[in-house]
């Protein structure tokens, strides 16, 4: 696919940055509301999510309105108009070549959409608004509110702080927050926030609603944390050919919270169609990643080493072509299109776990999840339950993960059967164990394992693997059951990071001393 | 009928299209005329469908609205079928290509598939 590409319409003496994306046979104008920046938003998985739904069934128009993004900033002493930023909408169009398209406001963009409608009716084709707003200070803030907004603008932008007066529900996603404090960086200076936000300020376009000829759709959240529903039921009963749907959630970017309803509606309203219920189920390989603070390092140092542990993750998760899908306190919840995969995977994030210094367990399963959203379904709480399981550094995948495996080089071990409460049998599982490649493709340089770390009775082990005794033989010699056997030679391997038997055993005769190794 | 009947051909379909002329586009089909659309968005087994003339009327009208341009270039006339291909572009040079089967009824549209492509 070609990278998406940015390009500057003239708008007066203004340029303004777009973006085209998709195919569909009418156009769509995404207005943004308060800050933006078209580069940024591909960065995010809700704005991507939304921006991929629109573009799969219109030829979907992206700006950053003046003074924000990639377009020309605004002299702070002298605001542009709404009626002049609206008609930044008309060079955009001009410039990607559309004479007609459905725009769609979300919040102080749907002002500046709505102006447009009343303005060039015969260039808009419907008009989609969503948590928007005819008056600011009647719907948004209070001129008290604004103040103290501003305020909090002007000493703390850049740092994310006015993430609680638009999401509230992400302020305690780090990744979110980190990802937030950036948008505003990106999409604004300080002076320009505020001045965006005195321009914002001045928004009345009661007067207006009344010339909107284009069929309307009203989208607002039921507990919107920025704008008031009532602003919207306000332009349903003014705009003469409008329907509103309220929705429940209370983040107020378009872009967060349940992004599909959003996306369902607007698809439907634009197409005619209903968004095909996408209620189809998909085989995936679900990777819950458990960590714990076993060194009991104090609240502080926990909280640094976790948020380490989590940027690994998602780097991580990503390398292996899985998918970030969600974080509950000290869970973390990845997908995979195949076991081997997630399996990989959780070797790779038992090792960067050890290196920052926390525990983890992991448990994988695979099964059916529901293609869209979250996976909430069994085969989420199989494989978090497993992760609850698994042992310290353990990787506790059902059976299915093993039998689906097979052919991938990896190895497992039998782990018994485990009894979890919504399942009418025990399920059988196995630990995964490190790969035994000859030559390991990529091998990190860790430190030389101690022989310390292994108990008393692997060094028992580890010793008869040096006198070239088999797993059944050890067995017999300890009065062990093979597969303890070959559970305590995994063992061995992982925490002395060998490779095969044959190291082990070199191991063994390096590090023999008076008590063996 | 208020819409005055055209008779449908190679040549009239050629002009609208290159000319951006959506009504005349939309006067070539039947009341109850189907366009169905197979592209990348719209897989084969789930073409999109736009039925009737008020919906390809539409969908001519956006299509028209842009700033493209359309270049008819084989157009093939056997009985009551007729197939045309048709090169476009955007003002940026992106680039869509897209092959049409009409079946036609009484000398207007009734059926049409497009198989559509573009530079991405």
């Amino acid at each position: 696919m070609r990278p998406i590409e940015t390009r500057y319409a003239r708008s007066g003496e203004v340029r303004i940055a777009y973006q085209v994306v998709g195919q569909g046979s009418f156009d769509l104008v995404f207005v943004p509301g308060f800050i933006s920046n078209l580069d940024l938003h591909w960065e995010d998985e809700g704005y991507t999510r939304l921006l991929r739904r629109l573009s799969a069934f219109s030829r979907l128009i992206l700006f950053d309105k003046r003074g924000t993004g990639l377009s020309d900033r605004v002299d702070a002493h002298h605001l542009p108009s709404l009626e002049t930023r609206m008609d930044d909408v008309r060079a955009v169009m001009d410039a990607a070549g559309s004479g007609r398209a459905a725009l769609l406001g979300a919040s102080e963009g749907a002002p500046m959409a709505m102006l447009f409608a009343a303005t060039y009716p015969e260039r808009t084709r419907a008009l989609a608004l969503y948590g928007g707003y005819a008056h600011f200070h009647k719907w948004v803030m209070s001129p008290e509110r604004l103040d103290a907004f501003i305020a909090t603008a002007e000493t703390a932008w850049g740092t994310g702080a006015t993430l609680p007066n638009f999401a509230p529900g992400r302020v305690d996603d780090t990744h979110f927050s980190t990802w937030w404090a950036r948008f505003e960086r990106l999409s604004a200076s300080p002076t320009a926030a505020a001045a965006l936000a005195r321009m914002n300020a001045g928004i009345d376009v009661r007067d207006i609603l009344g010339a909107i000829s284009a069929p309307t759709l009203l989208i607002h959240r039921r507990n919107d944390v920025r704008v008031d529903p009532e602003a919207s039921r306000f332009l349903a009963k003014k705009i003469p050919n409008a329907r509103l749907v309220e929705i429940a959630g209370r983040d107020h970017p378009v872009w967060t919270g349940d992004v599909d309803r959003v996306a369902d509606l607007i698809e439907e309203f634009l197409t005619g169609q209903p968004a095909v219920a996408d209620t189809e189920r998909v085989l995936a390989a679900l990777l819950v990643t458990r960590i714990s603070d076993t060194a009991k390092l104090g609240d502080r140092m926990w909280l640094e080493r976790s948020q380490r542990f989590q940027e690994s993750w998602r780097l991580l998760v990503g390398r292996h072509g899985g998918r970030a899908v969600g974080t509950h306190g000290e869970l973390m919840i990845s997908r995979f299109d195949g076991p081997a995969r997630a399996v990989r995977c959780a070797a790779t994030l038992r090792e960067a776990a050890q290196q920052i210094g926390v525990a983890s367990a992991q448990g994988v399963h695979v099964g059916e999840i529901e293609a869209r959203g979250p996976p909430v379904g069994l085969t989420a709480r199989v494989a978090m339950q497993l992760a609850n399981h698994a042992g310290r550094g353990d990787i506790l995948a059902s059976r299915l993960v093993a039998d689906l495996a097979v052919g991938s080089g990896l190895h497992f071990v039998d782990a018994g059967r485990v009894s979890l409460g919504e399942l009418d049998e025990p399920l059988p599982v196995v630990h995964a164990t490190s790969e035994q490649h000859l030559e390991p493709a990529c091998r990190s340089k860790s430190k030389p394992a101690e022989p310390a770390v292994l108990t008393a009775r692997e060094s028992e082990v580890v010793n008869l693997i040096a006198d070239g005794k088999s797993n059944a033989a050890i067995a017999a010699e300890l009065r062990l059951s093979e597969h303890t056997v070959k559970r305590h030679v995994a063992n061995i391997l992982l925490k002395l990071d060998l490779p095969s038997r044959a190291a082990a055993a070199a191991f063994s005769a390096r590090h023999a001393g008076p008590d063996g190794p | 009928m208020l819409t005055k009947t055209q008779t449908v051909d190679g040549a009239a379909i050629k002009k609208a299209i290159e000319t951006r002329d959506g009504k005349t586009l939309s006067s070539f089909y039947t009341d109850d005329a189907l366009v169905r659309v197979i592209d990348r968005n719209n897989p084969p087994s789930k073409p999109r469908e736009i039925r009737g003339r008020a919906a390809i009327t539409t969908f001519w009208d956006d299509i028209c609205s842009r700033a493209m341009t359309h270049k008819v270039d084989t157009t093939i006339a056997d009985g009551n079928s007729l197939a045309f291909t048709q090169a476009c572009a955007y003002p940026d040079g992106t680039k869509v290509f897209a092959a049409a089967m009409l079946e036609l009824k009484n000398g207007q549209i009734a059926r049409q598939t497009v198989v559509q492509a573009w530079d991405e």
